[in-house]
């Protein structure tokens, strides 16, 4: 084998290797665990970046082998597995950074890093796969994974939520695993490919066609968070905040939503999932979420909690922007993947920070925290202002996109869903962002610590200002090659010419 | 590209954007109070030393940026930079210690807002700089703190981004009509669009939230007076301005006839002119009274904007016009905000000429000859005759004009009355002072020099009014006055009783 | 060569459960380690010539059947051949370092366990149903002396009444080939196959092999005559519930399976491969639910046992009257499901040892803390969970793949819920063991920290449990070589 070959297993590799290492290490270790980490990861980030440049430039990176009798295991990097790769794996950097800090001197880190670097691999999995059945392999790993990250306070209320997640992933895994397999049983083993497969479809096979479509994004759906199988992401909540960041922003909820747009654009096609009259549908479905998730923040006291919801609704963008059935929407869905994801990782560092530094939780302690906490309450209202779509932040470049897409297409009623949920989003974060800024402190904060010159360890203090101006930078300099724009435009360009 | 304005334009808005970096350290409080009076001089040297007519390219902004300046933008980005910079210099003198820090921040953004919105020719970044003056100014709102600041603030907000997502959802449905992301697209885009009237009724009503169209003004009379002097100061008159400007760069105007939204726009104008002084004069506080001044004074401006709607043939010469009331309103009533918040020296003699200062600008506003507003008025009178325009309400237009007129000298005279009771005595601090002195010599002096176009409709000299135009200036004036002293007998007899 | 192969096979292992029986405990020890060795090598190297060669029939000592012992050592029989070596070596080993050796009665653990692994190449190898018969009560016998070590009255009470149903399957099973032979004249397999070719189905035959089946299915577990496995299981040593799960319940079905194979199609009914279907359908949900229920960590393993062996009966209606491709796949699935459930059955309990070693209670509840104190062990058990619960990428999860393709292949899409369900189900009784480890209570560690080597051994059957479905492609291939068809009748 070659060495284009190779390179998507070495990115996987990465952080599999990294998690057996830091299994293996002594709790005490503590430099030489935080050292494997940041190396492994910068060594993915490495391999990420080259594969993106050889993809730009039209190389296939891709390998293959029989596992099961008639079923193939296939890691292949294309331009879509490389934008959900190049999140993961910068957003990994980040979140690895942050929570050395954030677990300082707490039990079991060699078990949460290690799960933690588990977790990477399998959305490096999910992001390299090259057919369904590869997919659905590290979808599953990736459910087990982040069990031990959510139960990680090992109390009875993290128990309970780990709970909840497990019924729910299972289930939705089962039901995919159900429609992977009869797809499989009536299509064969279909690798992903641009324009998908069934554009032609046998007329017979059709009814069969729309039942596995309901089943796979039902199960897809799970942790996507659609409307009504969200339950468990506001439940997990009581995960450590590094853990919800990168369940929120990378792993889980992203899974999901790349499954979705992998099955859309390439195993069904886009034009035969409109063909099928599959789209309209799962569009209203994705703009009920947006707007029910959203509704439901609006009464959470709990900062995460309303965090939560907000994800459950932004998700959905992505889902509507695929299922409009035009170029250009499908751009405004797909550089949302990554759009919510260095926004929300943001707003979860930061409740992350006023939890760890202040002993914030609830949105009603947060008065006067932006004089205490400055670095990171910027952050936090960079963060929101791109949730709310506030130019020229990242968010309105996928509203704008996505509007436009909308219009193109002949869906005008989405302008009032992107508008309604900005609306909505306005009115849950900036009360949030007025406490922080105009409200004068209460007497004391719940349960501060200090760190010496810095308003919180430094470890902490950075990812997040970090995310925040990349929230600016997307924005802003949208227009760059290689911004997630650019790369989202050159995703769906491959998909609708082919 | 060796020419200045690029360097310019990118100074005038880039630095009042990293202004905010100073507020890192705390060392730095004193430097960012001085600096305040500093941060629009690159913006106002590119509106002075520049001639129009240049663009600049940024192809890696946003969706593809593009800033310019053509005579419109170049008038309000004068008016702009120049009612910035004054409110600067008092500011400087203004400032107590309270969240120093905290107000700069914000008095940067919504600078660098204020100002790149009048240069950015693409959606993008017009949308953006848009946004950031309209959330940067909440700081500015609800700076003091008290309940009423927040209360205030919270209908600001709330208004301001209802008005945002109808801005959103217009320039959405105008930019994928014109298949553009220019501004200048939109106008022929719009004109020719099967949605024409739900994008112009969304973008009517998104940036009449900022330019206080009747109805959707309620934030103004409430943000205004709880402002710190000097953020009323550029609220009213340069931030109202940009709602006016998002008006004059997307509507359709010269397009095509749009005798419907013309006639919408003129009962609102009519209705903002005479219902916001009606309010207005009920006020009891000086500043809540200037507010429904710029009311009233916007709905004169709207009923111009109106008759441009439904004229298309002489929409550039009113164009013209209304940048011109734009500007003479701005500068007056940025004055008149500043004076709100000086102390009266001692000695009788300067406290005349203080009287004096104060009450000028507001005659101007009113008409006074040899003033801005006497130009302005006569200007607007010439382009709303009603043989030149062709449509149905043209006629209401001439009556409602001098209605509009007698309900701002009321209003000033209201404001100055109220005055009586509320200004202080003692020392102004040096920089408030000059800050204020600077603003009424601009609006007075340096207007005369400014670069505005009458489109002929006056005859030169035009600080000179003719003969019979002082009469038509005059008598609104005079039948305000004879109000106003009505209502001082009837109240001085009511409190007899 | 492959005479020595064969000699070693069968005979070492008598030849070390004798030698064994006249030794004391950690003598035995020393001993089976040597035997392991033999043991482990023999078998791979049988492997590795079927897989370069193809399987072929074998006469013991020179004679051919109808009158010698006959041997069929194919693909799948040297499979699991190999497998009983992994296993059965990573259990002596364990028990090793496990059992007390101080205990007089442990002495005798050594030559159960020979006599147990002796009978279980017999049937795997066994070509006549005589000599599988031999094989099978070697098994059950010692498989019931290994109970009985436990020492205790349950243990006794225990191995009672599992000899009662082994005797009882045994006699069923007996009676079936007396019918058979009555029939036929011959007890060779292939024998009654190429009868059954050149002469119509004789009457009664359908009841000797429903009597076959339904004795080995009580020796399997089969619901609902699954009563006797969890007692025996949940209270022998660690070790020899590993044995037992894994290894000793697979022989009695690999029978029952080759039985049906060859004389299912001719000799069965469509009713009764539904029904055993059914069965086993009602063995995955019951025995679940079960698990889900115990109070005490090796029970829910045991019914977890009596849940997994549900799946392999549906190797009974997934292969009647379908497709060639069809019947192929549902017969690779359940081999699958056969090696990934041993593998991950024993790690599962060996590992379940190693917790109640450590927390010295055998109740799921005293787990708390063990995930921050003991987390190899916990993990061993954690990933043997995931081939049961047959997630990927796990062999559990191969099995699962292929009898799903099997299921919607045959149109009976109603296994695909018993399929689905069972996984869940599972995944319930296995997070419930996780979630009472990941609780955290105690701030100190009180638990006894077994030897590494009692760790290490877990972990590698799990991982290779895990990895199986990474490389059952190879695993199967070897199944599907030629078969050497020299000295059949």
């Amino acid at each position: 084998m070659t060495l284009t070959a190779w390179i998507p297993l070495f990115a996987l590799m990465t952080s599999m290797i990294a998690s057996v290492v830091i299994f293996a290490l002594p709790e005490k270790g503590y430099r030489l665990r935080t050292g494997v980490n940041l190396g492994a990861a910068l060594v993915k980030l490495a391999l990420v970046v080259v594969m993106v440049w050889g993809v730009f430039r039209g190389v296939d990176y891709g390998l293959s082998f029989t596992m099961v009798p008639g079923v193939t295991f296939v890691l292949r990097a294309d331009a879509f597995s490389l934008m959900f790769a190049g999140l993961s794996s910068v957003l990994w950097l980040l979140t690895t950074i942050y929570a050395v800090g954030y677990l300082e001197d707490s039990p079991n880190r060699s078990r949460f890093f290690g799960f933690f670097s588990l977790c990477v691999a399998s959305t490096m999995g999910i992001a390299l796969a090259g057919n369904l059945f590869t997919f659905f392999l590290f979808y599953e790993m990736l459910t087990l994974s982040t069990y031990p990250l959510v139960v990680h306070r090992g109390t009875e209320k993290a128990l309970k939520a780990g709970r909840t997640y497990v019924i729910y992933t299972l289930t939705g895994g089962a039901v995919l695993l159900l429609a992977i397999a009869w797809l499989h049983g009536v299509a064969g083993d279909l690798p992903f490919r641009e324009g998908g497969h069934f554009t032609d479809a046998d007329p017979d096979i059709q009814g069969s066609l729309i039942l596995i479509f309901i089943l796979l994004v039902a199960g897809l759906g799970v942790k996507a968070a659609i409307f009504p199988l969200h339950g468990w992401l506001p439940q997990a909540m009581v995960a450590p905040a590094p853990v919800s960041a990168l369940l929120h922003a990378v792993a889980v909820v992203k899974a999901g939503a790349f499954g979705i747009v992998r099955v859309v654009h390439d195993i069904y096609g886009v034009e035969a999932s409109a063909a099928l009259g599959l789209l309209a549908p799962l569009a209203w479905l994705a703009a009920f979420t947006i707007l029910y998730a959203s509704v439901r923040a609006l009464w959470q006291r709990d900062l995460k909690r309303r965090l939560a919801f907000s994800t459950v609704s932004q998700v959905s963008y992505i889902i509507l922007g695929i299922s409009l059935f035009g170029p250009v929407a499908a751009v405004g869905g797909l550089v949302h993947l990554l759009h919510q994801g260095i926004m929300k990782i943001t707003l979860f560092f930061c409740a992350g920070n006023y939890a760890e530094t202040l002993g914030i939780h609830r949105i009603d302690e947060m008065d006067g925290a932006g004089r205490r906490m400055p670095g990171t309450s910027l952050a936090f209202t960079i963060g929101a202002f791109g949730m709310i779509g506030a130019p020229p932040l990242a968010g309105f470049i996928t509203k704008w996109t996505m509007g436009s897409g909308a219009l193109a297409a002949n869906m005008d009623w989405v302008i009032a869903v992107l508008v309604a949920s900005s609306l909505l989003n306005a009115a849950y974060f900036l009360p949030v962002l007025h406490r922080l800024w105009f409200r004068e402190p209460a007497a004391g904060w719940p349960h501060e610590r200090r760190w010496g010159r810095l308003e919180t360890s430094a470890w902490l203090f950075w990812p997040p200002l970090l995310t925040a101006v990349m929230t600016v930078m997307v924005g802003v300099l949208a227009s760059l090659p290689f911004s997630p724009l650019s790369w989202a435009e050159l995703i769906v360009l491959r998909e609708y010419s082919s | 590209m060796m020419s200045a304005e690029p360097v310019l334009v990118l100074l005038a808005v880039g630095v009042p954007l990293l202004y905010p970096a100073m507020a890192l350290r705390s060392a730095w409080q004193r430097a960012m109070r001085f600096a305040l009076p500093l941060l629009p001089v690159p913006a106002l040297m590119l509106a002075v030393a520049t001639d129009p007519g240049w663009q600049l390219e940024l192809p890696w902004l946003l969706n593809g940026g593009l800033w310019a300046m053509d005579e419109l933008r170049r008038l309000f980005l004068l008016l702009t930079a120049l009612l910035w910079t004054v409110a600067g210099i008092y500011a400087v003198g203004y400032l107590a210690a309270h969240h120093l820090r905290r107000f700069c921040v914000f008095w940067g953004l919504t600078l660098a807002g204020n100002l790149g919105l009048t240069v950015a020719v693409d959606i993008g970044s017009f949308y953006s700089f848009f946004a950031l003056m309209t959330f940067a100014g909440y700081g500015l709102v609800v700076h003091e703190g008290t309940g009423e600041a927040s209360y205030a603030g919270r209908v600001y907000l709330v208004m301001a981004v209802l008005g945002e997502m109808a801005i959103l959802a217009g320039l959405l449905l105008a930019s994928a009509a014109a298949d553009s992301q220019l501004l200048t697209d939109l106008p022929q885009a719009i004109a020719g669009s099967s949605r024409r009237d739900l994008i112009i009724g969304l973008l009517i009503a998104g940036f009449g939230v900022k330019a206080g169209l009747p109805l959707l003004h309620f934030w103004l009379p409430l943000a205004h007076p709880v402002a710190p002097t000097p953020a009323s100061a550029v609220l009213s008159g340069a931030m109202i301005k940009a709602g006016l400007l998002g008006w004059l760069v997307t509507l359709p105007f010269g397009e095509t006839a749009l005798p419907g939204w013309g006639a919408v726009m003129i009962v609102a104008g009519a209705l903002g002119s005479i219902g916001a002084a009606v309010l207005g004069v009920c006020q009891r506080r000086p500043k809540a009274v200037l507010a429904y001044s710029s009311v009233s004074q916007m709905g004169l401006i709207v009923l111009m904007v109106g008759a441009a709607l439904a004229d298309h043939g002489r929409a550039p010469v009113l164009l013209s016009i209304i940048a011109l009331y734009a500007l003479h309103h701005g500068l007056a009533k940025g004055s008149l905000f500043l004076s709100a918040g000086v102390s009266l020296p001692a000695g009788a003699a300067r406290r005349a000429a203080v009287w004096l200062l104060i009450t000028v600008p507001g005659l101007s506003l009113a008409g006074l000859p040899f003033t801005s507003g006497a130009l302005a008025k006569l200007a607007m009178k010439e382009s709303l005759l009603e043989e030149q325009l062709e449509f149905a309400l043209a006629g209401y237009l001439s009556p409602l004009m001098t209605a509009g007129a007698v309900a701002t000298l009321l209003l000033v005279l209201r404001y100055l009355w109220t005055l009586t009771g509320n200004l202080e005595s003692g020392r102004n601090p040096p920089m408030l002072a000059a800050g204020w002195l600077a603003a009424v010599v601009v609006s007075l002096v340096a207007f005369w020099w400014m670069p505005w176009n009458v489109e002929g409709l006056v005859k030169p000299p035009v600080w000179l009014p003719a003969a019979y135009q002082v009469w038509a200036l005059a008598w609104p004036m005079l039948i305000a006055v004879a109000l106003a002293l009505l209502a001082l007998v009837a109240s001085r007899l009511v409190k007899q009783r | 060569m492959t005479l020595w192969l064969m000699a070693g096979l069968l005979f070492t292992p008598l030849a070390w459960a004798v030698l064994t029986l006249l030794m004391n405990f950690a003598w035995g020890r020393l001993v089976t380690w040597g035997g392991i060795v033999v043991q482990v090598l023999v078998s791979l190297g049988l492997w590795l010539i079927v897989s370069r060669d193809g399987g072929f029939y074998y006469g013991l000592g020179g004679w051919q059947a109808p009158l010698g012992i006959e041997l069929r050592v194919d693909g799948l029989a040297v499979t699991f051949v190999l497998l009983t070596a992994v296993v059965a070596s990573a259990c002596g080993l364990h028990a090793g370092v496990y059992i007390d050796p101080d205990k007089p009665w442990h002495r005798y653990f050594w030559p159960l366990f020979w006599f147990l692994w002796a009978g279980l190449n017999a049937v795997w190898l066994g070509g006549d149903l005589f000599n599988l018969y031999v094989g099978l009560e070697l098994i059950s016998l010692s498989a019931v002396g290994l109970v009985a070590l436990g020492g205790k009255a349950g243990a006794l009470r225990a191995s009672i009444r599992y000899l009662l149903a082994a005797l009882l399957g045994s006699l069923a099973y007996l009676l079936g080939v007396a019918l058979i032979y009555g029939q036929f004249g011959t007890l060779s397999i292939a024998g009654v196959v190429f009868r059954l070719e050149e002469h119509a189905v004789p009457a009664g035959s359908g009841l000797a092999l429903a009597l076959m089946v339904t004795g080995l299915a009580l020796k399997t577990a089969l619901f609902p005559l699954h009563r006797w496995l969890p007692p025996a299981h949940g209270i022998a040593k660690s070790p020899v519930s590993a044995l037992l799960s894994a290894l000793v319940v697979k022989a009695s079905f690999y029978i029952a399976a080759r039985l049906w194979l060859e004389l299912g199609e001719p000799l069965g009914s469509l009713a009764a491969a539904q029904l055993v279907g059914l069965l086993g359908s009602a063995a995955v949900v019951w025995g679940s639910w079960l698990a889900c229920r115990q109070l005490e960590l090796k029970q829910v393993v045991a019914y977890s046992s009596v849940a997994q062996i549900g799946y392999l009966f549906l190797l009974f209606p997934l292969t009647y009257s379908v497709s060639e491709s069809v019947s192929l796949q549902a017969q690779q699935g359940v081999t699958l499901q056969v090696i990934s459930h041993a593998l991950a059955k024993a790690a599962m309990f060996l590992a379940a040892g190693n917790l109640i070693l450590a927390t010295g209670s055998a109740r799921v509840d005293a787990l708390t803390g063990v995930s921050r104190f003991l987390p190899f062990s916990l993990f061993s058990f954690g990933l043997a969970g995931v081939s049961l619960m047959s997630l990927p990428p796990s062999g559990g999860f191969a099995a699962k793949w292929l009898l799903l393709q099997a299921s919607l292949g045959s149109g009976q899409w109603w296994w695909l819920l018993v399929l689905l369900a069972g996984g869940l189900l599972s995944a319930a009784y296995v997070f419930r063991i996780y979630r009472a480890s990941f609780l955290e209570s105690l701030e100190t560690d009180e638990f006894y920290h077994p030897p590494r080597s009692l760790e290490v051994i877990p972990m590698v059957l799990a991982l290779m449990a895990i990895g199986l479905g990474l490389v059952s492609a190879e695993v199967l291939s070897v199944m599907a070589l030629p078969f050497e068809e020299e000295g059949s009748p």
